[in-house]
């Protein structure tokens, strides 16, 4: 009888220990850290689907721990667990190695896009120099440039994601300062534009010719103006434009400068601008071209068209209202050979290779590039 | 029956009564509710506080200290003689982990907002210097259109500067710091290029 009591109350107490800690294997505590570590790492970021598989299969190892932690000591096997949580350790090292490699080539990917970003912003800073585009475009290139500093102080932070968003953002601006730019810088590349320039020049020079005098081109993609003599080119000149002169002039205050067939209409030499020569902007020409842009709609209602637009001295350098501007002494040589009724033409290239194609071509170059993976 | 058998009966009962006291009390013990419930809104507090913003991998430490006290739970509650203790050691823990970080999270978080504050001032000041050489600069031969195109850049980055001063307010201080360090780059960039027009202006002077 006290051996059967002895029995019972060694078995209760035994049931009684279930409740005791069992050592359990050390990969328990390692892949929790691994996961930890992993989770650091930026796993979830950079391997969100392989980490996420990685987790199902710890939280089932962890799970088959909970139920062999419930059983009676006697009945607890841990080896099926231990080998469940090695294979989660494995795993997670394979992830380690896979986490470096997709954040070499992130960190490679955001590199060179930031390379890329950079170009482009650095040519369209200088487009946008080049035309004085100086408002609505700086100030996207302004944005531009602040959010690729982000980027590179996110990049410099390893923080190759956040960088890698960042660049969306500058890729959203320079694509706002390109639509600025480009219209300026098409009518440059295109054929039937420089056709007609140059018919507008070959006109100039062959007046000059038939009736031997003096007239004048001046190309605005060069900056020069060139002098002719009964036909020959005798002097060339540099020239400063107004402030939007790549610009073909529509209207008052636009400060761009008229392209087409003008003459001398005035002489004055009792100017600010040391002297001047007034042309007949604006013509029959720029009149029609005047009523037609309002009657669609592609101008003000009280817009007035402009004039007064001069070639003057004052320095060739600077930017002016829509005039042609040159040094104080070239403006002398000139006044004293042109007169009155010398003709003018004013165009913006005569060859399609010119800088302001060429810089279009840039930018088109630079949006192919980021098409392109 | 003996006197040597109602002895032997005598000790049955005690310990078959012993047990019985001993398995009533080891069965019974019922989930800590009370310390679950503490744990978890001391937990629900720090995070509330924004422990993710500013101190992310404690709030990793905190849902994982969580994960451990549930695993636990699920032990007990699948023996039939359940034992509590390490569990209520474990949200012991746990709430005094929440606690400590949610005493030092208004230190960081000071922190955080004084290195942004920080941040956007030295953009603001960077700007006001871009600003001075650019009204020193000379407007002349060469120059004009460079300036002005700087002078637009200083504006356009000044525009952005109420951007990091919204950032702060919402306690976005990562973001704040980041952009008015973007800003304090470029302002520096101007001051370089106006730099470079000077010289380009004075190199011929010297000759």
């Amino acid at each position: 009888m006290t051996r059967t009591v002895l029995a019972l109350a060694i078995f209760f107490l035994s049931l009684c220990g279930c409740t005791t800690e069992e050592p359990v294997p050390p990969e328990v505590k390692l892949a929790e850290t691994q996961e930890f570590n992993l989770w650091r790492a930026g796993a979830p970021l950079y391997l969100q689907e392989s980490f996420s598989r990685y987790r199902d299969e710890l939280d089932k190892a962890k799970n088959g721990l909970v139920q062999v932690n419930s059983r009676f000591s006697w009945f607890r096997d841990y080896q099926p667990v231990q080998a469940e949580f090695a294979k989660v350790l494995k795993q997670g090292d394979e992830l380690f190695r896979l986490l470096e490699i997709e954040k070499q080539n992130k960190a490679l990917s955001v590199r060179e896009q930031m390379t890329d970003l950079r170009e482009r912003l650095q040519h369209l800073d200088q487009c946008s120099r080049m035309t004085n585009e100086n408002r609505a475009c700086r100030s996207s290139l302004t944005k531009a440039e602040v959010i690729l500093n982000e980027a590179r102080i996110l990049y410099g932070g390893q923080q190759y994601q956040a960088s890698e968003e960042k660049l969306k953002d500058v890729e959203t601006h320079l694509a706002t300062a390109e639509r600025f730019i480009t219209p300026v810088l098409s009518r440059y590349g295109d054929k039937s534009q420089i056709r007609k320039w140059k018919k507008w020049a070959e006109e100039t020079i062959d007046e000059s010719a038939d009736r031997e005098i003096h007239s004048v081109v001046v190309v605005k993609a060069d900056r020069k103006l060139y002098l002719y003599k009964d036909g020959d080119l005798i002097k060339t000149y540099p020239v400063g434009l107004g402030r939007s002169g790549w610009s073909d002039k529509q209207r008052a205050r636009d400060n761009a400068t008229p392209e087409g067939r003008y003459r001398i209409i005035g002489k004055n030499s009792r100017t600010p601008y040391h002297r001047a020569l007034l042309i007949n902007y604006p013509n029959e020409d720029d009149r029609e071209e005047f009523h037609r842009a309002k009657q669609k709609g592609l101008l003000p209602r009280t817009a007035g068209i402009g004039g007064s637009i001069e070639i003057h001295g004052g320095g060739n350098k600077g930017m002016t209202y829509g005039c042609i501007s040159l040094a104080n002494n070239h403006i002398e040589e000139l006044y004293t050979f042109l007169t009155v009724g010398t003709p003018i033409a004013i165009v913006g290239a005569l060859d399609r290779q010119n800088k302001l194609s060429s810089a279009l071509t840039e930018i088109q170059n630079g949006r192919r590039k980021k098409k392109t993976p | 029956m003996t006197l040597k058998e109602d002895e032997t009966m005598k000790r049955v009962r005690w310990i078959v009564l012993g047990l019985v006291v001993m398995a009533f009390v080891v069965g019974c013990a019922s989930k800590p509710e009370k310390e679950i419930n503490d744990a978890k809104a001391a937990m629900d507090a720090v995070i509330k506080e924004g422990l993710a913003k500013f101190a992310p991998e404690d709030e990793k430490k905190l849902k994982d200290a969580m994960g451990a006290v549930d695993a636990e739970l699920k032990v007990q509650e699948g023996k039939t003689f359940k034992s509590f203790d390490k569990t209520k050691q474990l949200l012991a823990d746990l709430s005094k982990m929440a606690a400590d970080m949610k005493a030092a999270l208004p230190a960081k978080k000071e922190k955080a907002k004084a290195d942004a504050t920080a941040a956007l001032e030295a953009a603001k000041a960077a700007l006001g210097e871009a600003k001075k050489m650019l009204a020193k600069a000379p407007k002349g031969k060469g120059t004009a259109a460079d300036i002005e195109a700087l002078r637009g850049d200083v504006k356009g980055a000044e525009d952005m500067l109420p951007e990091v001063q919204g950032m702060i307010e919402k306690e976005d201080y990562s973001a704040a710091m980041t952009k008015a360090n973007a800003i304090k780059d470029k302002a520096a960039g101007v001051g370089d290029q106006v730099m470079k027009a000077l010289e380009k202006v004075k190199a011929p002077a010297k000759k």
